[in-house]
């Protein structure tokens, strides 16, 4: 509590300083002392820095560099989540539970969205309301997306299955997720300057021209986009520089290549949505005129810059929960993982290919038409490399010993739903057939079974399946089996009837609908209900096996990979001896496979 | 194993089968009152044709492994230590390479190709996109509607949509033609359609002008009604029209008087300064365009909170 007491007193001094010095420029140029959102973006700017001080640079950077006496304040317990801890499992688990936190919230919104949605007309709330709703929703959803499974896994798990005792850099992981609360606060703050309307796209020039509360989406972006370089940054350094010996990239484990993938993206693409948002930003608030077309810009220019990240951030999303399920997936058929190699190949595919793919979202734009060829042709191609994955999933399960349990439950999920997401993204990576179906319910249905059905239903694998090594406890199967339906069923009927919907007249991003349209809505928004009562279930068990559940084994799952060869949790840097690898991780059903062995302590004298 | 592979090879031909006698069949799609109507949905259908082997193939191993090789309780040992299969891997690998080639050429390019193929129009009709109403013109005759309610189309004929906008980005979309098209401030953009139909917006909702990108407060109701008619009750609409033009009746106009542009300076606070164009132009149109939606003319509990007269001011220059 301390460390974000500090944080905020830090920041809330910093912005009035901000805010401040640019008043006193004003003042100096004649204009009035409050300049309203450019003092808004001069004080956040200056409330980051603040705010970053406070929970932990200044102990951690600045005294120390100046020689001066330092006073960490190191937290025991559950404590620790609340300060500036630089063990990555404390970070993981900040990542994990703060992103929950935020995809509860948002998925809340959806409900408020679906209820509005039950039946044409205004039901109940304005057009603008609903656009807000909306808009809030899905830019949630994007950070949530973008970072709540490469933060939670990539923190915690990762370094654990290369052999590592902690991130490359420890601190920079702890300042990653530590541009996080700040930029949660901004956005449920515009809520009170009115919100805005733009969706989480923020598309030029709507965003010049609507409610000031589209500075607060702007400067969240920008300022998120911090935490996810970093966050790159440290993974791939990691996976780069702290393997265990023997670790060689021919043995890494599915979801750490995932991982690598993920942070080659964030890194290289990340800088563009902050670039998106700097110039939307200065459009609006400094008359500069990047996108207005009557002032020599170009409104399609802000959607090529934003799209150039925006369509590898879902590779972003998707990739870290791709892992996951094949890492599950062959635990739990007790059989190597099938053409492993051909995954990894995939996936790098798709990290490549997923640089030139932007401009499929932009069919019907405007741009010209036969520029829109090659777009079509990266797209379709997109396909094949994620099309290996498939291969590895079905030959890893074919002729094993499947236990299916919530984890693996949720891992076939995600190869069933993102099946589905792909296919439906054949269509619209067409461009005939992508004009009609483009802003339709066509395309929110896709996104969910892809982003949704495999990114988050890989998040949910993921969590039950590291559960007892997190928490030293095990959750409730039986629950857990329950909610797995629950949720795999209420999502399926949620998000199928919307291809039919956006097939048939029904554009996204509206909070009224011609009449035709009731029913079918109504249908989908009561599937949306039972769906969103589900996490309930989920909530709950988590709650009540953190106290009540069975203490965990070691390995319950009989995983060959690193993470399960310690204890549960692991101690605090993870191996009592350090691993050294002698073999591949998926050698089951092999008679002499072994993945890692612990020298004697002895032998290190 | 060999037995299983024989069984679930048999079931994916099955279920393939009954996918393709689905995706030949299947009536999916809403009314289709154009020419590129009817290409696109034959487009949608050959790409559910293409995809349904691949979806049946990966959803028969998915559920046949789950159920032949589920065990019941932990197994006492491990599966068979299965590697990889390179000539497996790499025919999937070319498999699927040739199919994604196969969808660019067709659908894809050919559709593409089919669209654009001819650029000669028999009608142009301009269409200005503004927050949250359209201005619709027919520039051969000398038609021009601010706040257009409805568009009025002769079936047979080729029509040219252009498309600009005057502020925000905005999409026409028509879901009867499965065609749109954004409305780009600063740019020209068009398409091309060949009705078909004598169908309007009363009979079915699809056949509507529907705005499809996100544009602001009025977006879900920025449409307008399209009627089509027999190129013979087109040109009586035609005369009609401009009879009433000849008449005076232009007063009703909207031409953007600037005295109320000017209060609309600040975005919260101006619910008034929307409203005193809203019920101009509608007159101008003598059709019935009560059809059940809330179109976006008259529509009093529409919240236009936001002040876009000060970008409205040089709109008729820019129609």
């Amino acid at each position: 509590m301390r460390t974000i007491i500090q944080g905020l007193v830090g920041g809330v001094i910093a912005f009035i300083i901000g805010a401040a010095l640019l008043g006193i420029v004003r003042l100096a140029f004649g204009l009035s002392f409050w300049g309203g959102e450019a003092s808004l973006v001069a004080g956040w700017l200056a409330f980051v820095i603040g705010w970053l001080l406070g929970v932990g640079v200044w102990e951690y950077w600045v005294r120390e560099w100046f020689n001066l006496p330092v006073k960490k304040f190191e937290a025991t317990g559950t404590s620790r989540y609340f300060t500036f801890c630089t063990d990555h499992k404390v970070v993981g688990i900040q990542y994990l539970v703060t992103f929950l936190g935020l995809f509860l919230l948002a998925g809340l919104l959806a409900m408020v969205m679906r209820a509005e949605l039950m039946a044409p007309g205004r039901n109940y709330m304005s057009g603008a309301t609903y656009n807000n709703v909306m808009s809030l929703h899905g830019t949630i959803m994007v950070f949530v997306g973008v970072a709540a499974t490469v933060g939670a896994f990539g923190n915690y798990i990762l370094p654990i299955m290369i052999g590592a005792e902690d991130m490359a850099f420890p601190r920079l992981n702890a300042l990653s997720f530590w541009f996080v609360p700040p930029v949660a606060i901004l956005l449920l703050a515009s809520v009170f300057s009115n919100g805005y309307d733009t969706g989480w796209t923020g598309y030029a020039t709507l965003a010049s021209s609507t409610r000031e509360g589209v500075i607060f989406y702007n400067l969240a972006f920008f300022t998120v986009g911090f935490s996810s370089i970093l966050g790159a940054v440290n993974i791939l350094t990691t996976v780069i520089a702290l393997r265990a010996k023997g670790m060689y990239w021919g043995r890494l484990p599915i979801f750490v290549w995932a991982s690598l993938g993920t942070a080659i993206l964030s890194l290289i693409f990340t800088q563009f949505i902050a670039l998106a948002m700097i110039m939307s930003l200065l459009d609006r608030v400094a008359g500069f005129s990047f996108f207005d077309a009557f002032a020599g810009g170009d409104p399609l220019l802000y959607q090529n810059v934003f799209w150039f990240y925006s369509h590898p951030a879902v590779y972003v999303m998707i990739l870290p929960g791709l892992g996951i399920a094949l890492e599950i997936i062959s635990v739990f058929s007790r059989k190597p993982l099938f053409a492993y190699k051909w995954a990894v190949f995939g996936m790098m595919g798709v990290v490549v290919l997923s640089a030139l793919v932007w401009a499929h979202h932009m069919f019907t734009s405007g741009m010209d038409s036969p520029l829109r060829i090659p777009f079509m042709i990266t797209t379709e191609l997109i396909s094949v490399p994620t099309g290996l994955v498939f291969l590895t999933a079905l030959g890893t399960m074919w002729g094993g010993k499947l236990i299916l349990k919530t984890p693996m439950l949720f891992a076939l999920a995600v190869i069933f739903n993102f099946l589905i997401g792909g296919i439906t993204g054949i269509f619209l990576s067409d461009v005939p057939v992508d004009i009609q179906l483009q802003d339709t319910f066509f395309v929110v249905a896709h996104f969910h079974y892809t982003i949704v059905g495999g990114g988050i239903f890989a998040l949910f694998a993921g969590i039950y399946y590291w559960y007892p090594k997190m928490t030293g406890r095990m959750y409730n199967e039986r629950q857990g089996k329950i909610q797995f339906w629950w949720m795999f069923i209420g999502f399926n009927l949620t998000f199928i009837p919307m291809f039919w919907a956006g097939l048939n007249g029904m554009n996204r991003r509206i909070a009224d609908y011609v009449p035709d349209l009731g029913n079918i809505n109504f249908f989908t928004s009561m599937s949306a209900f039972f769906l969103g009562i589900g996490f309930l279930l989920f909530v709950y068990n988590m709650a009540v096996s953190l106290k009540k559940g069975e203490v965990a084994a070691d390995n319950p799952w009989g995983g060959y990979t690193l993470e399960w060869q310690t204890s549960s949790p692991p101690p605090l840097e993870n191996f009592d001896t350090p691993p050294e690898v002698v073999g591949d991780p998926y050698g089951y059903g092999e008679p002499d496979a072994k993945h890692v062995i612990f020298p004697a302590p002895a032998a290190t004298d | 194993m060999k037995k299983d592979l024989i069984i679930a090879v048999i079931l994916w031909f099955v279920f393939t089968a009954v996918g393709e006698y689905w995706a030949f069949n299947a009536n999916m799609f809403p009314i289709a009152a154009a020419e590129e109507a009817v290409f696109l949905d034959d487009a949608f259908r050959l790409l559910i044709i293409l995809a349904m082997p691949v979806f049946t193939l990966v959803l028969t191993f998915l559920f046949f492994s789950i159920l032949r090789y589920r065990s019941k309780g932990d197994p006492d040992s491990d599966g068979p230590p299965m590697r990889t299969n390179t000539p497996l891997a790499a025919g999937w690998l070319a498999i699927t390479t040739g199919l994604a080639i196969f969808v660019v050429i067709n659908p894809g390019l050919k559709g593409m190709a089919e669209l654009s193929a001819n650029p000669n129009a028999d009608l142009v009709i301009q269409v200005t996109g503004e927050q949250w109403h359209w201005d619709v013109s027919y520039p051969q005759y000398d038609l021009t509607y601010q706040r257009a309610t409805q568009i009025a189309l002769p079936a047979d004929a080729r029509v040219k949509f252009e498309l600009t906008s005057t502020d925000v980005i905005h999409s026409l979309w028509i879901p009867a033609f499965r065609l749109k098209m954004d409305a780009v401030p600063g740019r020209d953009t068009s398409f091309y359609v060949t009705p078909t139909e004598i169908v309007d917006t009363e009979m079915d909702s699809n056949v509507r002008v529907q705005c499809a990108e996100l544009c602001g407060t009025g977006h879900a109701r920025m449409q307008m009604a399209v009627r089509i008619m027999e190129p013979d009750e087109f040109e009586a609409w035609v005369a009609e029209a401009k009879a009433m033009t000849m008449s005076g009746d232009m007063e009703g106009m909207d031409m953007g008087s600037s005295s109320d542009s000017m209060d609309g300076m600040d975005n919260m606070d101006s619910e008034s300064d929307n409203m005193d164009g809203m019920d101009s132009g509608d007159g101008d149109m003598d059709m019935d365009t009560d059809s059940g939606m809330d179109m976006d003319s008259g529509d009093s509990d529409m919240d236009m909170d936001s002040g876009s007269d000060d970008m409205n001011m040089n709109s008729d220059s820019d129609g």
